[in-house]
């Protein structure tokens, strides 16, 4: 057939696409400035706190700053010693660490290795919904519920104590946690599951001994981002910890009161006067918070690196996996459990219960070296469930606290009118459309530049020195506390660059504090998208950027998206970086322009619940407020996500 | 080459009208079949035909496919391996199971072989030791990575590394062992190393080989089992289904004819 024998000797030209070279290029730049904005940021955050850290610590000398045990800006003679507040920070810390890491892990092996689908399908917008409650309303709840339930149940004179900021920061500290590792479980390999199934492995010898360590360094990164969460964490602790800037006596009475880093900023930022020593004092207080956060990133990210060379490399041995593997063996989980039961029996109903618990344990704990593997599968695999279950009551409680008392509180009047009587009466319109404007404002400034971003570093990079610049400035602003933002605002956009107190200053504030969340997500999910779809792309003759705007991006859709979600939740959330930079607490009319203040409903909430007394119903709806704003954000953003998972899903 | 040849030898597993779903779709017809006893047996056929899915019902991994279902028997050595309270944990145990694509855990060498004798419990350094080395023998490794057993085993070539999974599947010492397209990732050196150790393990072991390719089913196998669209087509020794088939549709895929 002569049809057929022409259609061989010559096939039908194609087009060439024309002159990509320059496109490619520009391209190839814009994504680099984006990375590079990250840098650039970190500097001048770095540079700021510094130059205004500087003459307090020249003042008082950086030893007798960081090691004085007194801190009392206001006292004549002032001093400013920061020990009782590292101790504050140190302990509330590792005491959210305790509740939240067997827990959220717990939670996350049992959602990634066992739950049935449908369970899966319930726990995990569960668990996003914890996630999505703002830290503010963390802050109230534990006020009025929390605090009030301490001191009544273990019948003290207040429960503002490190134990309240230890259960608030670790409840909000889980989703991270769990979120993140359970997908680094859900990471590994199929086939690596079946070859230890076939070897005749139970299935919790498998999970202990190959799944979770091979997702270690995923789970690594989820407890220290938890942890970082925890450090930089400012509203919620506030108000929580009773701020008396004392070191307990001794150290572990977890019942004192205590003041942290973060809550000394967010209580004596907005009084001092600009300037003052007290002023250069707070800036070198965020200086050591973020030396402390910085020490913690690097660390891990050493861990990290390291963990990553044992897992892909040629010659390291998998010590670090095989530590994992025997620490993570039911006995330790057991003790651990009985731990965490006996520090709150002792702490609820005294001692002996406690040294009760403590010794039932310990029989248990020799028995589970007689228990077969069935046994102690079957031991592990209840103790999951029960870190599920409390991980979904947690969530009940605050849900129906504050659903129940703060839905009598909604009315038009109280979505669409303006606050009177200092927010007692009157309604909260201008503060959701504050917030709603500065999530806008944030989002729309980082997500561009953050997924520009993670394309230069995932597509782009040629492992160098500048790229390793860029990375470790992604995870410097990643690990920077939120008020540390908010000086950084306060000092460089409203003063510096004379912005004022204003809505603009606010969302550049917010937009700088989720790049890193943004960056990140959008990496990994750029890295997830398999490297024979890119090959396959370039191998029919796609540009680079054909191959990423057309197969991987939306491929990773899903992905990115996600991490958007959890940026948006979180800015439309966050008290700290708005506090100084452009919330007032009552406003008549909406802002004519971004250059004016803007009400915000969790700065609204902060105010009520510290210093309006009597404003009880206002308190709940305006929280209730809040957390449905956050959760129909989180609503639309979810269904988006799931729209382009079943689409674009391999 | 009739069935009375399988019963002399006795067969270690042994299929009944086995019926399988994937969901809706079903992917197994009616086979029935009995694996003889330290032989090699090869499954071959075209893609999709259910030979892979045959070969993982023997250890029960289509356990972990969700909407997976299966009717009929499967009996391993005379035990209904489907039975309430059957201890499937110990069935993968004794049989074990070597992988299209090498997965070694991202361990060392010396811990991927002895992840197997340490789960079932054995602690004692020695005897790992030895297990170890005698696994890797078998599995014609030893000589290449003696010197480095500490290094990660991902740094192994493709077909080292499936050479590891064979001896981590050695180390626990089967009764049987299920190879699934064990060569379809490798070169043809590294295939002839495998081919080797398939014809040096039937002194000892009951192999079950799924192959795409049917040279290597005629090399390195005992008893040929053909499948098409899910249903045992023909099986027997490998020599008369390979030169007088009793099936056409057999002839015509073994003679390249097929569709």
């Amino acid at each position: 057939m002569p049809t057929t024998v022409t259609s061989v000797t010559s096939p039908p030209h194609l087009p060439r696409a024309h002159a990509p070279a320059r496109r490619e290029q520009a391209f190839s730049f814009l994504w680099f400035a984006c990375a590079l904005m990250a840098v650039v940021t970190v500097g001048f955050i770095l540079a700021s706190l510094v130059i205004e850290g500087l003459p307090a610590f020249n003042d008082t000398g950086v030893l007798r700053f960081v090691l004085g045990d007194t801190w009392n800006p206001t006292f004549d003679p002032p001093s400013y010693g920061i020990l009782p507040l590292l101790a504050g920070t140190l302990l509330v810390t590792l005491g959210a660490m305790a509740i939240s890491v067997p827990l959220s892990l717990g939670a996350a092996i049992y959602l990634a290795e066992l739950a049935p689908a449908r369970v899966r399908e319930v726990v995990r917008p569960a668990v996003e919904l914890l996630a999505g409650i703002p830290s503010v309303v963390y802050g109230f709840f534990g006020l009025v519920v929390l605090v009030e339930w301490l001191r009544v149940t273990l019948s003290v004179p207040s429960g503002e104590s490190v134990l309240a900021g230890s259960i608030l920061l670790g409840i909000m500290s889980l989703p991270t946690i769990l979120s993140v590792s359970e997908d680094a479980l859900f990471a590994v390999g199929r086939d690596l599951r079946e070859g230890s199934l076939a070897l005749g492995a139970t299935r919790w010898q498998t999970i202990s001994q190959v799944v979770v360590p091979a997702a270690l360094p995923g789970i690594s990164a989820a407890v220290i981002l938890g942890m970082g969460r925890a450090i930089g964490e400012t509203m919620a602790v506030l108000m929580v910890t009773g701020n008396a800037a004392v070191i307990p006596e001794p150290l572990f009475n977890i019942l004192s009161p205590v003041r942290t880093l973060t809550g000394t900023l967010g209580i004596e930022m907005g009084e001092v006067a600009i300037g003052s020593p007290h002023y250069h004092a707070l800036f070198a207080v965020a200086t050591v918070l973020l030396a402390v956060t910085l020490v913690v990133n690097l660390g891990a990210t050493a861990l990290l690196s390291r963990l990553n060379a044992a897992a892909a490399g040629r010659s390291m041995s998998s010590t670090p996996g095989r530590l994992v593997a025997s620490l993570f063996s039911t006995r330790v989980l057991l003790g651990l459990a009985a731990g965490i039961v006996a520090l709150v029996a002792g702490s609820t109903w005294g001692l002996i219960p406690a040294l009760g618990v403590l010794s039932v344990s310990a029989v248990l704990s020799v028995a589970t070296g007689r228990l077969s593997r069935r046994q102690s599968e079957a031991i592990a695999f209840a103790l999951f469930r029960v870190a599920v279950v409390v991980v979904l009551l947690a969530l009940a409680l605050i849900l129906f606290d504050i659903v129940s008392k703060g839905l009598p509180a909604i009315s038009w009047e109280f979505l669409a009118g303006t606050p009177k009587d200092l927010g007692r009466g009157g309604g909260i319109f201008p503060a959701i459309f504050g917030t709603l404007c500065l999530v806008a404002g944030s989002i729309a400034f980082a997500l561009p530049i953050g997924v520009g971003a993670a394309i230069h570093l995932v597509e782009y990079r040629s492992e160098g020195r500048v790229t390793r610049a860029i990375r470790s400035g992604v995870d410097l602003l990643n690990g920077t506390p939120s008020i540390v933002f908010g000086l950084f605002g306060f000092s460089f956009l409203v003063l510096h660059l004379n912005l004022g107190v204003s809505m603009l200053a606010g969302q550049l504030t917010l937009g700088l504090m989720v790049l890193p969340t943004i960056i990140r997500t959008a990496e990994e999910a750029l890295r997830n998208v398999p490297q024979s779809l890119r090959e396959g792309s370039l191998a029919l003759g796609a540009t680079r950027w054909q191959t990423i705007s057309r197969v991987v991006l939306p491929t990773a859709a899903a992905g990115i998206v996600t991490g958007t979600i959890l940026s948006i939740g979180r800015a439309a959330g966050e008290t700290a970086p708005i506090l100084f930079t452009a919330v007032v607490f009552s406003q008549r009319q909406l802002p004519g322009s971004l250059f004016e203040p803007v009400m915000a409903l969790p700065y609204h909430l902060f105010v009520l619940s510290t210093t309006v007394p009597g404003s009880d119903l206002n308190r709940y709806g305006t929280a209730l407020v809040l957390i449905l704003v956050v959760c129909g954000i989180y609503a639309v953003a979810i269904a988006v996500r799931n729209r382009f998972s079943t689409t674009m899903r391999l | 080459m009739t069935p009375s040849d399988s019963d002399s030898t006795g067969a270690v597993l042994e299929t009944d009208g086995l019926d399988l779903w994937y969901g809706s779709q079903q992917a197994l017809r009616s086979v029935t079949f009995a694996v003889p006893a330290l032989q090699v047996t090869a499954l071959i056929g075209p893609s999709g035909c259910g030979k892979s899915t045959l070969l993982r019902c023997f250890n029960r991994m289509n356990d972990l496919v969700e909407g997976c279902r299966v009717e009929g028997r499967i009996e391993y050595r005379g035990d209904e391996i489907h039975r309430p309270g059957f201890d499937v944990v110990d069935l993968r145990r004794r049989i074990g199971m070597v992988f299209q694509k090498p997965n070694p855990f991202p361990m060392s060498i010396y811990d991927n072989v002895a992840y197997g004798p340490r789960v079932h419990g054995e602690t004692d350094r020695d005897r790992l030791n030895e297990c170890v080395e005698r696994s890797l023998r078998q599995a014609a490794l030893w000589d290449e990575v003696q010197d480095r057993l500490g290094d990660s085993a991902l740094g192994l070539s493709g077909g080292q590394q499936q050479r590891l999974c064979i001896a981590r599947t050695l180390a626990v010492e089967p009764d049987v062992i299920l190879m699934d397209e064990p060569c379809s990732a490798l070169d043809p050196i590294a295939t002839a190393k495998i081919e080797d150790l398939i014809d040096a393990l039937k002194q000892r072991y009951t192999v079950i080989i799924v192959t795409h390719n049917m040279q290597q089913a005629a090399r390195v196998s005992d008893w040929t089992g053909f499948m098409y669209l899910g249903r045992l087509v023909e099986f027997g020794r490998t020599s008369q289904v390979f030169e007088a088939p009793h099936e056409e549709l057999t002839e015509r895929y073994i003679t390249g004819r097929f569709g």
